[in-house]
């Protein structure tokens, strides 16, 4: 059902309806905010990136098709890939924490609120079905937008070893949702 | 040909391909069902993010931009209906300099309460304007809302962008249509709905000169689009 919505949203951005891509924007405004704040621990990169996101999204710099799989996931890594071009041009001060836990809301629409706890809390078990070190991997990798040089330089191991451990994170990962989704626990 | 295949996953994943080599993983990923689900798997990981609210005005911000480099509309002047009779106000004139912020907080509103206005929004960023005029716009006796109107001379054209708030809800056909007035000749210049909050805001670019008009007013159209009003006037000021 969600997936058609976006799909067929999607659908009318690509013909320039500007009604479709608001409500693609209101969609998705908040979490994508909220994913950029945290891998970029700014405000105003987190905006610039979000507008990236859908200037990309508008002039078609970026073309989803359903083959792709879900279009939530092509929007993310669209979003993470855009918040790790910016995480590589600058290395500035990051905002506070106190004003980081200032912004934190819950304010957004009910459906939205009920829709990301589900998501949240069946990546969170994902999450602590792997190690420490599993972990680790995955926020420098996915989050920070680290390269596998960096890590393998940061964490004093091979280039090799980081590049299998991410991956082998990645999997690991992947069964534990599947598994979940198997369970009946995903409702999509 | 450059071989293609799960070895190139993280790469993926990380932003690191080229355009062309992204397309071949792509291709690849059609096929191994493996990485499509270590792709997916990974899709989820942004809800990991705590809840954070987004800035004041990102939206009309971001939108402005993302629509910046549409063309204009026109909005051609039509004709008019006789006696119109605005109600007498005071006015209440002030420049200043930088409206692109006003813009911004208008195209808010106009996004959460009428699409129209959001149409209007052109590619003249950047060029100089000369001088701005605002209005406060005095309600008839039975209604609530409130508004204000401000004049935007730019090269020749004028800009008009109402703002109001404490607005009863419409039925849905229904809708506030602005009309700028010369000797009681209106013509069309603007229309919002309001939001669930009470608000509503329009943004309409004249080609004629700030001086040819002498009031504005707002009605309440029984119909959006109506190119002579048919409904009362519930807000006007005198320019």
């Amino acid at each position: 059902m969600e997936k058609s919505t976006d799909t067929n949203l999607y659908m009318r951005v690509s013909q320039q309806d500007k009604a479709a891509l608001e409500q693609l924007y209101d969609r998705y405004e908040k979490i994508l905010f909220s994913f950029l704040y945290k891998m970029l621990e700014d405000r105003e990169l987190a905006e610039e990136a979000l507008q990236e996101v859908f200037i990309k999204i508008w002039r078609g710099k970026g073309v989803y098709d359903e083959s792709k799989g879900k279009f939530t996931s092509w929007l993310f890594r669209m979003a993470q890939n855009t918040a790790i071009d910016l995480i590589r041009k600058r290395k500035q001060p990051s905002v506070p924490i106190e004003e980081a836990a200032q912004m934190v809301s819950n304010d957004a629409p009910v459906e939205q609120q009920v829709e990301w706890q589900e998501e949240k809390s069946q990546i969170e078990m994902a999450v602590q079905h792997l190690s420490a070190e599993q972990q680790k991997m995955i926020d420098l990798f996915y989050f920070k937008g680290h390269t596998h040089e960096t890590i393998a330089d940061m964490c004093n191991i091979p280039l090799g070893t980081v590049k299998s451990r991410i991956r082998l994170a990645l999997k690991k990962l992947k069964i534990s949702l599947h598994g979940m989704q198997e369970r009946g626990a995903y409702d999509d | 040909m450059t071989n293609i295949d799960c070895d190139y996953l993280l790469d993926y994943l990380n932003g690191t391909l080229s355009i062309d080599e992204v397309q071949q993983f792509e291709e690849h990923l059609k096929t191994c069902t493996e990485c499509q689900e270590i792709v997916e798997a990974t899709g989820q990981l942004p809800y990991l993010a705590d809840p954070v609210e987004p800035p004041t005005a990102m939206k009309a911000r971001i939108l402005a931009n993302v629509f910046e480099e549409e063309p204009v509309q026109d909005n051609p002047t039509v004709a008019l209906k006789p006696a119109m009779s605005a109600i007498p106000i005071r006015k209440n004139k002030s420049r200043r300099n930088t409206w692109k912020p006003l813009l911004a907080a208008v195209l808010l509103l106009s996004l959460l309460g009428n699409g129209y206005a959001f149409f209007q929004l052109s590619d003249k960023e950047g060029g100089p304007e000369t001088a701005i005029q605002s209005f406060q716009l005095e309600p008839n006796a039975a209604f609530s809302g409130t508004a204000t109107a401000e004049l935007i001379e730019e090269d020749g054209l004028v800009n008009l962008v109402v703002q109001a708030d404490r607005l009863a809800e419409l039925d849905a056909s229904q809708v506030y249509q602005v009309w700028l007035i010369k000797d009681g000749k209106p013509i069309p210049a603007g229309a919002f709905s309001p939001n669930p909050n009470g608000e509503g805001a329009s943004y309409y670019q004249l080609e004629e000169t700030a001086a040819e008009w002498d009031t504005i007013a707002v009605t309440l159209e029984p119909k959006a689009g109506n190119q002579l009003p048919e409904g009362e006037i519930v807000l006007s000021s005198e320019i």
